[in-house]
């Protein structure tokens, strides 16, 4: 990336690449990069404010989930000095109808169950739920908040809220009202049936994303 | 303003072996009796035994056999949610040539809620979807069972002496009425008389009588005493050192609910088949007519009879609730819905001087003085568009609105304390048509039956006063 051109214009695109089905739709904005068999639902946000995002491949976010590299709160983002830290999303990873991840590291397999929240101190609560076309899952949603690191494996169960600092041990189980924990054997399955079945009959309903190869020219969103 | 129809705010007196206030929803009315009845002024009795998730029905002597418990459902030893079974294609070896391998199902329990599976616990995959989960045995059973039969011989034992006693005080030609009178007699830690008669292989009235033979019973069950241990075993050396891993203690509640087990460790908590629910009838206890009948069916949430106190007694609502000042007269709107299809009167009275059942009213009220007249409830008046004005005569002063089968009506609040919450309560007097009561020949052609007037004393918690 030598020319400034480029970096310019690195800033603001949205890098989907092929295989990756992204309806059109969603909300994309900032310096995104999407992996290959990833699939972005209609109404799914990603924002990358305060740095990029980059998410691996085989990816499942759900309509009204909420994916955003934000300032914390206390820093405005004109002050200098604010690093742009990029929130890195591994492979295998479903985030549910409606949760929210602030998560600066999310790892491999894991899942976020509906209305789960991974946020920082500040509650982001979403509106009514849409109900989607061809959905199997369930309709809580959970948060995960800025100074969580989730390794792998785990599951943030529906309606749990994860806003301390730590990583959490792999293979956890949030659970419950009280967000209770356990750890499990083994991680949860990467959910490739349903994957398959959404690239083949999600573009029949929706428009995508066009996928872009690796260079910098913006995607049409 | 959904908080003020939160029915714990109106609340009605029942005069029962305890005075109890609860409001008119957990109530129910005997009509026989002509009287408000609470959950601990009847008798509860177990109708019929189910389980909550696949809604099998159960005899009773079935379902004491097996502990209450349901043979298909399992409970979450973590969460106590219901696990379903999953299956997994593994592959494995043909039975005819080991060479190649075959796809079969393998089937495991897992939870939906907190994602434990059988697998955690150790518990291999099962080829059958069903009826292959066994639950772990308890060590003591086989103690446990020798105690009980033991205990219950006792019992027996006892019940025969008493029985004994009884019959020499009696005349002694009567041993036949007598001894059916025994089989009433509830035992002591019997499974039940006719569980009890097949264990002791003769039926029980032929026998009973004049002596006791000790050689009838075949099987004298004798026990051992338990024995008391000098030694325990050491704990280990380092018990004390070991950092606690804390995914594996087990809660306290996940712990009990095992008691024979009682496992300190996540990886020992095995699935328990599922608790029996079961469907109650209520009979009221002074003239013993079912107050509340469910229908047997458990999935049907119906009711063969459902004598509840709101299809019977008029019910207050608070509506509406001003400003409430200290020694202010405001104004409060309540509503009086009539639950019957007759027209009822009502009218309210404020309680006495030294009224014993009014403990708790912090306030004053006036209530109005003139009788309310409630329109029956017209089940079809929702869809008549064009109903014909009610002719009833209303003053605006006492009453607000009036629609179909309810009124709004004022009533007038002195607060009298200058902190806390304001509760008034006053005397609500109906009448009441009895169509339980046998039909008598009417002679005289007339078509309803008397109508009795029955008075309730209400309260009502207003909330706190305006700062």
């Amino acid at each position: 990336m030598a020319d400034p051109n480029a970096k310019q214009t690195g800033q603001k695109s949205v890098k989907i690449a092929a295989g990756a089905v992204v309806c059109v739709e969603s909300d994309i904005r900032g310096d995104v990069t999407i992996g290959a068999r990833t699939v972005v639902h209609p109404k799914a946000r990603i924002i990358a404010e305060a740095g990029p995002i980059v998410i691996g491949e085989g990816n499942l976010i759900e309509e009204q989930a909420l994916i955003i590299n934000s300032y914390p709160e206390n820093i405005l983002p004109d002050a200098e000095d604010v690093e742009p830290k990029t929130m890195s999303i591994g492979i295998n990873n479903v985030f549910e109808v409606g949760c929210v991840s602030q998560a600066l590291k999310i790892g491999d397999n894991n899942v976020i169950e509906s209305k789960g929240e991974v946020a920082a101190s500040e509650r982001r609560v979403d509106g009514v739920m849409q109900v989607k076309l061809m959905c199997v899952m369930c309709l809580c949603s959970a948060e995960v908040g800025r100074n969580v690191i989730l390794s792998s494996g785990c599951i943030v169960g529906a309606c749990c809220q994860v806003n301390t600092c730590e990583v959490i041990q792999e293979n956890t189980v949030i659970y419950g009202s009280e967000c209770l924990r356990r750890v499990q054997t083994e991680r949860p399955q990467p959910q490739t049936l349903q994957l398959d079945f959404l690239m083949k009959i999600l573009p029949n309903y929706h428009h995508l994303k066009k996928t872009v190869k690796g260079n910098s020219t913006p995607a049409r969103s | 303003m959904a908080t003020l129809l939160q029915p714990e705010k109106v609340l009605y007196l029942v005069r029962g072996e305890k005075k109890i206030r609860v409001p008119l929803s957990q109530l129910y009315f005997c009509r026989y009796c002509s009287e408000l009845r609470s959950l601990e002024c009847v008798s509860h009795e177990v109708d019929s035994h189910f389980c909550p998730s696949c809604l099998e029905n159960m005899p009773s002597a079935e379902a004491k056999l097996k502990k209450n418990r349901c043979a298909n459902c399992f409970d979450c030893p973590c969460c106590m949610h219901t696990l379903s079974t999953r299956a997994t294609n593994i592959p494995a070896p043909l039975p005819d040539d080991p060479t190649k391998t075959t796809m079969k199902k393998a089937y495991y329990l897992a939870c939906g809620f907190c994602r434990w599976t059988s697998r955690d616990v150790g518990m291999a995959d099962k080829s059958v979807a069903s009826g292959g989960w066994q639950e772990p045995e308890n060590p003591h059973t086989q103690r446990i069972n020798k105690l009980i039969e033991y205990y219950q011989q006792l019992a027996q034992r006892e019940k025969l002496e008493r029985d004994r006693k009884k019959l020499a005080r009696r005349r002694p030609f009567m041993p036949q009425a007598f001894s059916q009178h025994t089989i009433h007699v509830v035992e002591k830690y019997g499974l039940g008389t006719r569980l009890q008669r097949q264990r002791s292989g003769a039926p029980i009235s032929a026998l009973y009588g004049l002596s006791l033979k000790e050689g009838e019973d075949q099987k004298e069950i004798t026990i051992e005493s338990a024995q008391a241990l000098d030694e325990v075993e050491p704990l280990p050396e380092d018990y004390y050192t070991r950092p606690v891993n804390l995914p594996e203690v087990t809660t306290l509640r996940q712990r009990l609910l095992q008691p024979d087990f009682q496992p300190a460790g996540a990886s020992q908590l095995h699935p328990r088949h599922k608790h029996l629910l079961m469907k109650r009838s209520l009979r009221c206890r002074k003239c013993e007519h079912n107050l509340s009948k469910p229908e047997f069916n458990p999935t049907s949430i119906k009711f063969k009879i459902q004598l509840v106190a709101v299809s019977y007694i008029p019910e207050v609502r608070i509506m509406s609730i001003p400003n409430l000042r200290h020694l202010k007269e405001s104004q409060v709107l309540l509503t009086l819905t009539n639950p019957v299809e007759n027209i009822t009167h009502v009218s309210l009275y404020t309680c006495e001087e030294g009224d014993p059942d009014d403990i708790n009213s912090t306030a004053k009220v006036l209530v109005p003085s003139k009788e309310l007249v409630l329109a029956g409830k017209d089940a079809a008046a929702e869809y008549d568009e064009l109903a014909e004005p009610q002719g009833f005569q209303d003053d605006p002063d006492v009453v607000a609105f009036r629609k179909s089968n309810k009124i709004g009506f004022f009533i007038k609040v002195i607060p009298q304390r200058e902190e806390g919450d304001v509760t008034v309560a006053f005397k609500l007097r109906h009448d009441f048509r009895n169509l339980a009561a046998p039909i008598r020949p009417t002679e005289e052609g007339e078509a309803t039956s008397e109508a009795i007037w029955l008075t309730h004393h209400v309260e009502l918690s207003l909330g706190p006063l305006a700062t």
